[in-house]
C-alpha cells in the first residue's frame, strides 16, 4: 500500500490541475434546491399576485383575529397610535374613486396611515403572512391572512362588512385601493448613474446666500436627548454640553 | 515663562468636563491660563500633591502616575479587547420618543466621537424592524431561486469557500437626517446624522452567486432579497447594481458581522439606502418586475409636495458633515481647531470637500489626507483660528459626477419638507459666542 502513495498523490495533483483549468472552478459549490424548501422559503406575493397561495377570509372572521391578535398594538380599528402609527384613517370613498388621497397634500394631517400610502393590495398580503402578528410572526394560515387583510380594508371602506377577501376577487379590491395611483417610481434614485433632481453649484466666493438663521436649536432642549456631557469623549478641543433636567 | 497664546497653551488646566464651569468661571480659567502664575491660581493656589507644588509645573508630570511606577496587566486579561474605561461616553443610543418598542428602531452612531472613516463594529448605527437575533451560522442557509437555471441552497461552509472580496463602504439609513426636512430638531451630530456608518466588508459578490446558479438576465430583471428574521425583510435590488458591486457579505472590518448587523449574513449594497442591505439574508430571488414589498410601499417611499409618493428611490446622493466641532459640543478655547468631517457619495468617489465659516457665503477647500474610494467615507480637514465671535459653519461636498450637495432651501424647493428621506443638505452648526455649537439651518 505505501508504495502506491505516490503515484495517489500524482493523481490528486492532476485533478486539481483539472480543476484550475476550468474558468471558475467554485462553479459547482452548493446544491440544488428541493421543491419541498423552495416551497416553505419563497413566500413572496408579487403585485401580480404571482405567490399569492389560494384561500379566503371573511371581514367577521378577520374582525375576531384582529381582537385576538392585532388590536392590542393596532387598535380593534387599526387607529391606534399607541405602538405604531395608525393603519387606518385619512381616507374617503372620494379617494376610493379616485385612486389618490386627498388628505396628503392637507395641512394638519396628523398621520400618514398604512391605507393612505399604500398603493398594492399584495402588499398589505403579504407582509401580514411574512411578519405578523408582531411577537409570532409567520403564525398565521392562509385564510387568517385572507381575513385579517379583509378587516384591515373594511375599516377604510376599501371592501363592505359582508365581504370574503379570497385569491379569485383580489384583483377587484386592488381596484379600489385609496392610493392605488398615488406612487410614481423615484428612477433617479433608482439608477446609480441617475443625475439627482436637485442642483447646487460649487459657488466659492460673494455667493447668492444671505446666511440668516431660520430654524436654530433651543437652549431649553438640551436634555431632550440625554445629557450630552455624558457623550462625549473626555478629552480633546471640546466637551459635550451640559444639560440641566436631562432625561 | 508667559505664554500670551491661548492656541499655545501647554496641558490642560481646567478638569474635565470644563463645560460644567459656568461661562464666568471658564472665562477666568481661560484668561488665567495665559501665564503661567494664573495656572497656579487657577489650580487653586498653594494646592499640592505629593509634596510638588502646582507652582512648580503640571502635577501630572511632577507627580508620576501609579501606571509609572507598578506592575501592570498581563496578556489576554480579556480575549476579546475592550475600549478604554475612559471612553465609556462613545456610544450608540435611542433618542428617547422616536420609536415605541426597542425591535423597531434606531441607535445612532456617535459619529462626533470617532476618527477617520471606519465605524468600530460595537458602534455602528442599529436599525431592526422586528429584533435581532444571534443566528447559529451552521443552520444558516442561502437559497437563490426565481428566474436562474439551477435554484440552490448555500451552507455558510459553501459561501465562505467562496472567492471573495474585501470592499470599504458606506451604509446610511434613508432615513438619516429625516427629521430636519422642515426645522431643526435635534441637538447632536449623532441624532442628525448617526444612521451612518463605514466598514469594511468581506463577502462574495453577489454576480457570483447568480452566474453559478445561471441567473436569466434577458429583459428586465430584478432582485428580492429575504431576511430570515421575524420581518423577514424584502427589498428589490436593482438588476445593474446585483452585477456590478453587490456584495453577500459575512465579514465586517476583519471579523465576523455582528448579530445587530445581520451575523451570519448580509447583503451589502454600495451607495444604496441600508434599508436594502438585507440582514440575515436568507434568499435571493431572481423575476421580472420590482416587488413591492412593505418597506417599499409604506415605508421609504418619499412624499412629494403633489402628494405622490416617490417609490424605490434608493441611491444616497452625495452628502457631507462636520463631526468636529458639531452640535451639543462646546468648544474649550479660541485660537487653532482641527475642523474635520465626513463626506460621502452613492453614486462614487468624493471629489471635493469645501468648508465655509461664514454660513456659505464662502468657502475654502477641505484637506483630505486619508482614502478616497467609491461609496465609502471619505474623511475631510481644514484649519481654521476662532476669534471668538459667532460663526456659522458648513461643508459642502462634491462627487466625481460633479453633483454638489444641495442647501436645504433647494431640497425644498423640488421636494418639499414632508418626504422623511434623503435629506442630504449641507449642515450647518453655530457656534456662539461662548463656544457652544448650535444645530442651525440657514437660508
Amino acid at each position: 500500500m505505501r508504495t502506491q502513495r505516490p503515484f495517489v498523490a500524482a493523481l490528486l495533483a492532476l485533478s486539481a490541475c483539472a480543476a484550475l483549468a476550468q474558468a471558475k472552478p467554485w462553479s459547482a459549490i452548493g446544491r440544488a434546491a428541493t421543491p419541498a424548501e423552495i416551497k416553505a422559503w419563497d413566500i413572496d406575493v408579487r403585485a401580480d399576485f404571482k405567490g399569492l397561495p389560494p384561500g379566503k377570509g371573511s371581514v367577521a372572521q378577520g374582525e375576531l383575529l384582529w381582537e385576538a391578535k392585532c388590536a392590542s398594538c393596532h387598535g380593534s380599528f387599526g387607529e391606534s397610535n399607541e405602538v405604531f402609527t395608525p393603519l387606518v384613517g385619512g381616507t374617503t370613498r372620494a379617494d376610493i374613486e379616485r385612486g389618490r388621497v386627498a388628505s396628503l397634500t392637507a395641512a394638519g394631517v396628523p398621520h400618514r396611515t398604512t391605507l393612505m400610502k399604500v398603493s398594492k393590495v399584495s402588499t398589505l398580503w403579504d407582509y401580514i403572512h411574512r411578519a405578523m402578528p408582531w411577537n409570532a410572526p409567520k403564525s398565521l394560515s392562509t385564510d387568517e391572512v385572507y381575513a385579517a387583510t379583509a378587516y384591515l380594508l373594511s375599516l377604510a371602506d376599501v371592501v363592505p362588512a359582508d365581504f370574503t377577501l379570497s385569491d379569485k376577487n383580489i384583483a377587484e379590491v386592488q381596484k379600489r385601493l385609496p392610493n392605488r395611483n398615488g406612487k410614481v417610481f423615484g428612477h433617479d434614485l433608482w439608477d446609480v448613474a441617475g443625475k439627482g433632481d436637485v442642483k447646487n453649484a460649487a459657488c466659492m466666493a460673494k455667493c447668492p446666500v444671505d446666511g440668516k438663521v431660520t430654524s436654530a436649536f433651543p437652549d431649553s432642549e438640551w436634555g431632550s436627548n440625554g445629557n450630552l456631557a455624558d457623550q462625549n469623549r473626555l478629552v480633546g478641543p471640546l466637551r459635550g454640553v451640559v444639560a440641566n433636567g436631562s432625561k | 515663562m508667559p505664554n500670551d497664546s491661548p492656541s499655545a497653551a501647554p496641558g490642560r488646566i481646567l478638569k474635565a468636563p470644563e463645560g460644567q464651569l459656568d461661562t464666568a468661571r471658564l472665562m477666568a480659567a481661560r484668561t488665567a491660563r495665559r501665564s503661567f502664575m494664573g495656572k497656579a491660581l487657577a489650580m487653586g493656589a498653594g494646592a499640592t500633591a505629593g509634596g510638588a507644588s502646582a507652582a512648580d509645573g503640571d502635577p501630572a508630570i511632577l507627580n508620576l502616575p501609579e501606571h509609572s511606577k507598578g506592575l501592570g496587566q498581563g496578556v489576554a486579561t480579556t480575549g476579546y479587547g475592550a475600549p478604554s474605561k475612559y471612553e465609556a461616553n462613545v456610544q450608540r443610543r435611542e433618542s428617547p420618543g422616536l420609536t415605541r418598542v426597542p425591535q423597531a428602531s434606531v441607535s445612532f452612531c456617535p459619529l462626533q466621537g470617532l476618527f477617520g472613516i471606519i465605524t468600530p463594529n460595537g458602534l455602528h448605527f442599529e436599525r431592526h424592524h422586528q429584533g435581532w437575533w444571534d443566528v447559529d451560522p451552521e443552520q444558516h442557509r442561502l437559497m437563490v431561486n426565481g428566474l436562474v437555471k439551477q435554484e440552490r441552497v448555500f451552507t455558510m461552509d459553501d459561501l465562505m469557500r467562496l472567492p471573495s472580496v474585501s470592499r470599504i463602504h458606506f451604509i446610511e439609513c434613508g432615513a438619516n437626517t429625516g427629521i430636519e426636512w422642515n426645522k431643526v430638531a435635534l441637538p447632536s451630530v449623532q441624532y442628525t446624522h448617526g444612521m451612518l456608518s463605514c466598514c469594511e466588508y468581506t463577502g462574495v459578490t453577489l454576480s457570483t452567486l447568480l452566474d453559478m446558479c445561471g441567473a436569466d438576465l434577458k429583459g428586465q430583471r430584478y432582485v428580492l432579497a429575504e431576511g430570515a428574521d421575524g420581518s423577514s425583510m424584502t427589498r428589490t435590488i436593482a438588476m445593474k447594481n446585483a452585477l456590478d458591486d453587490v456584495i453577500v457579505a459575512w465579514g465586517m472590518n476583519g471579523e465576523m458581522l455582528r448579530p445587530e448587523n445581520g451575523y451570519p449574513l448580509r447583503l451589502v449594497v454600495p451607495g444604496v439606502q441600508g434599508v436594502s442591505w438585507v440582514k440575515y439574508l436568507r434568499r435571493i430571488e431572481v423575476g421580472d418586475q420590482p416587488y413591492f414589498t412593505k418597506d417599499e410601499e409604506v415605508h421609504y417611499v418619499d412624499l412629494m409636495p403633489d402628494g405622490l409618493h416617490r417609490q424605490f428611490t434608493s441611491v444616497q446622493e452625495c452628502k457631507s458633515v462636520i463631526t468636529t466641532p458639531s452640535g451639543g459640543q462646546k468648544l474649550l478655547d479660541r485660537g487653532y481647531h482641527n475642523v474635520s468631517g465626513l463626506a460621502w457619495s452613492g453614486r462614487g468617489k468624493v471629489k471635493r470637500v469645501d468648508v465655509s465659516f461664514n454660513a456659505g457665503r464662502s468657502w475654502r477647500t477641505a484637506r483630505i489626507d486619508g482614502p478616497v474610494l467609491s461609496k465609502a467615507l471619505t474623511r475631510f480637514n481644514i484649519d481654521w483660528v476662532w476669534d471668538g465671535s459667532p460663526v456659522v459653519m458648513q461643508s459642502r461636498a462634491i462627487d466625481e459626477t460633479g453633483y454638489v450637495q444641495p442647501r436645504i432651501n433647494q431640497l425644498r424647493a423640488v421636494r418639499g419638507t414632508r418626504s422623511i428621506y434623503h435629506n442630504n443638505a449641507i449642515q450647518s452648526w453655530r457656534v456662539a459666542e461662548s463656544g457652544t455649537v448650535y444645530n442651525v439651518q440657514t437660508t
